[in-house]
């Protein structure tokens, strides 16, 4: 007698659309980092970034039923988490402008070191000091790999608009970290 | 730092940051206070033009789920020469009440069961179709293997084998018996009862119990228990073994197989309840309202809440295998 893995992925996608949270919540363990991931370096701020993250988690839930497996559960996940960071970005006037504190990941409390892992917290560092739009379109572009024009899809921007602000970003980002 | 080196550098950043602390139950609270509608929900949105057409097309789903399928199931050849009351089967066909499937060493064919799912029939396997109400789908297996999938309330699919009744509790299993009622039950979603004048066995998901003739169903274990655990439920449940079996089973068992001596609690002796009781509250410790003596009275209520327990763990066992450890006694995930 064959022993099939019990619950797949796909079988816990199937279980969240049916309203079973042990699913849901496997789900979220699974992906949780890289959402928090994302929607740190969006927003430039963690007590942001852990609203944020609960935010695209119960917006997922809400949407399980349009995701249609067209693509790995993933890429639509983080799709939508780029979506509901930007939304919200754009919909907090109050946060407009905002410069990130410099160590607000805990990766970044650790004081700088030498070497690559030092270079990653600098840039760390350095992104969340970054324009918020020149920011965001870094972070999806150089950190995340999303094209431009993906970028254009997922946030109304225009193309040129991405490329400008990825210029931008690269250029300040370069200044800094020459510092 | 050229634009190289950053571009590098940037695409070197770890993509996955563990948030500081766990979001679940803040997103859970949410969910659960229906601010989220599940599966395409924003039910919040909705207004009486989506709601009325709703309740219209549920009322006629239920009306084709509960009506009776004039006895006939949609049969499917999927492979070789399966025959239907002697009668080659086409590439389909129907089985009424009372007739029968059989397939060969190389046949294979898939029933209908009426509109709630469906059966995958093993090479070698001869089925009964024994009722075809909305209330009761019934198959018969003498002997061979099914594959059932059943997307259905619970207790509305039943199979009969040899050796007692294997009961739907909305699930997904392979059922497996020779013509004595020597068999296996491998349950790989949601739950299964297997019955046999009037004991019982719930199989949860993950989990496998033997069938014997003439005997009590197994003691259910999960996939990756002990071999000696499993040698000695075998024992007990099927050679009379008694506290013999039942001492190696508790000697055997982990956390990880509360759902054994869950069963056991309520077959063993009641001279052994106490060594048996003691040793589940042991690896996992009872919930809030079950004490000792409710469980040694097997007193229901105490047993459903114990049980509850057991199985929530065990779900979150298997549901996050392979994403996070799960500390078996408690069920919480380890970090």
């Amino acid at each position: 007698m064959s022993l099939t893995p019990a619950v797949s992925s796909d079988d816990r996608i199937a279980l969240a659309r049916a309203g079973d949270e042990t699913a849901f919540e496997a789900l979220y363990r699974e992906h949780a980092g890289r959402v928090y991931g994302l929607c740190l370096r969006l927003s430039g701020d963690r007590g942001r970034a852990a609203e944020l993250t609960q935010d695209v988690f119960v917006r997922c839930w809400e949407k399980l039923g349009t995701f249609r497996g067209e693509s790995a559960f993933g890429s639509w996940l983080y799709r939508l988490a780029v979506n509901v960071v930007w939304m919200a970005n754009r919909g907090d006037r109050r946060r407009e402008d905002r410069v990130m504190p410099v160590a607000e990941p805990d990766l970044l409390e650790r004081g700088t070191t030498s070497g690559a892992a030092g270079l990653a917290i600098d840039l760390e560092r350095a992104i969340a000091t970054l324009p918020k739009g020149a920011r965001e379109v870094f972070v999806l572009f150089d950190v995340e790999g999303y094209g431009h024009e993906d970028i254009a899809r997922m946030t109304g921007i225009a193309v040129g608009t991405s490329k400008a602000q990825l210029f931008r970003a690269r250029r300040l980002l370069r200044e800094r970290l020459e510092r | 730092m050229n634009e190289k080196e950053l571009q590098d550098a940037a695409r070197q950043l770890p993509r996955s940051i563990e948030p500081p602390e766990d979001l679940w139950p803040g997103i859970r609270e949410r969910i659960r206070q229906g601010k989220a509608g599940q599966g395409g929900g924003r039910r919040r949105k909705y207004r009486l033009f989506v709601w009325v057409p709703l309740a219209m097309a549920a009322g006629v789903a239920a009306i084709l789920l509960l009506r009776p399928h004039g006895e006939t199931w949609t049969v499917q050849r999927v492979a070789g020469a399966p025959r239907v009351n002697d009668a080659p089967l086409s590439a389909s066909g129907t089985m009424r009440v009372g007739q029968v499937l059989e397939t060969d060493d190389s046949s294979r064919a898939t029933i209908a069961v009426g509109g709630i799912g469906r059966v995958d029939v093993q090479p070698g396997s001869r089925v009964r179709l024994v009722r075809a109400e909305a209330t009761d789908h019934r198959l018969a297996l003498a002997y061979g293997g099914i594959h059932a999938k059943v997307d259905a309330p619970p207790r509305l699919f039943f199979v009969d084998t040899p050796a007692g009744t294997a009961v739907d509790l909305g699930c997904e299993y392979v059922l497996e018996t020779d013509s004595s009622g020597r068999g296996r039950l491998h349950v790989t979603g949601g739950y299964v009862e297997f019955a046999w004048s009037g004991a019982r066995s719930v199989v949860p998901v993950d989990a496998y119990a033997e069938t014997r003739p003439h005997r009590p169903p197994g003691i259910p274990y999960v996939s990756d228990a002990p071999a000696g655990l499993v040698a000695a439920l075998d024992s007990f449940a099927f050679a009379s073994a008694g506290a013999a079996a039942v001492g190696k089973a508790l000697g055997a068992a982990r956390s990880e197989d509360a759902i054994s001596l869950w069963h056991l609690l309520s077959r063993v002796d009641v001279s052994e309840r106490g060594a048996v009781y003691d040793r589940l509250a042991n690896l996992v410790s009872p919930p809030a309202g079950v004490t000792r003596a409710g469980a040694l009275a097997l007193d229901p209520k105490t047993l459903e809440s114990y049980w509850g327990r057991i199985e929530r763990i065990h779900f979150r066992i298997v549901v996050l295998r392979g994403i996070r450890n799960v500390d078996a006694r408690t069920g919480r995930t380890r970090d």
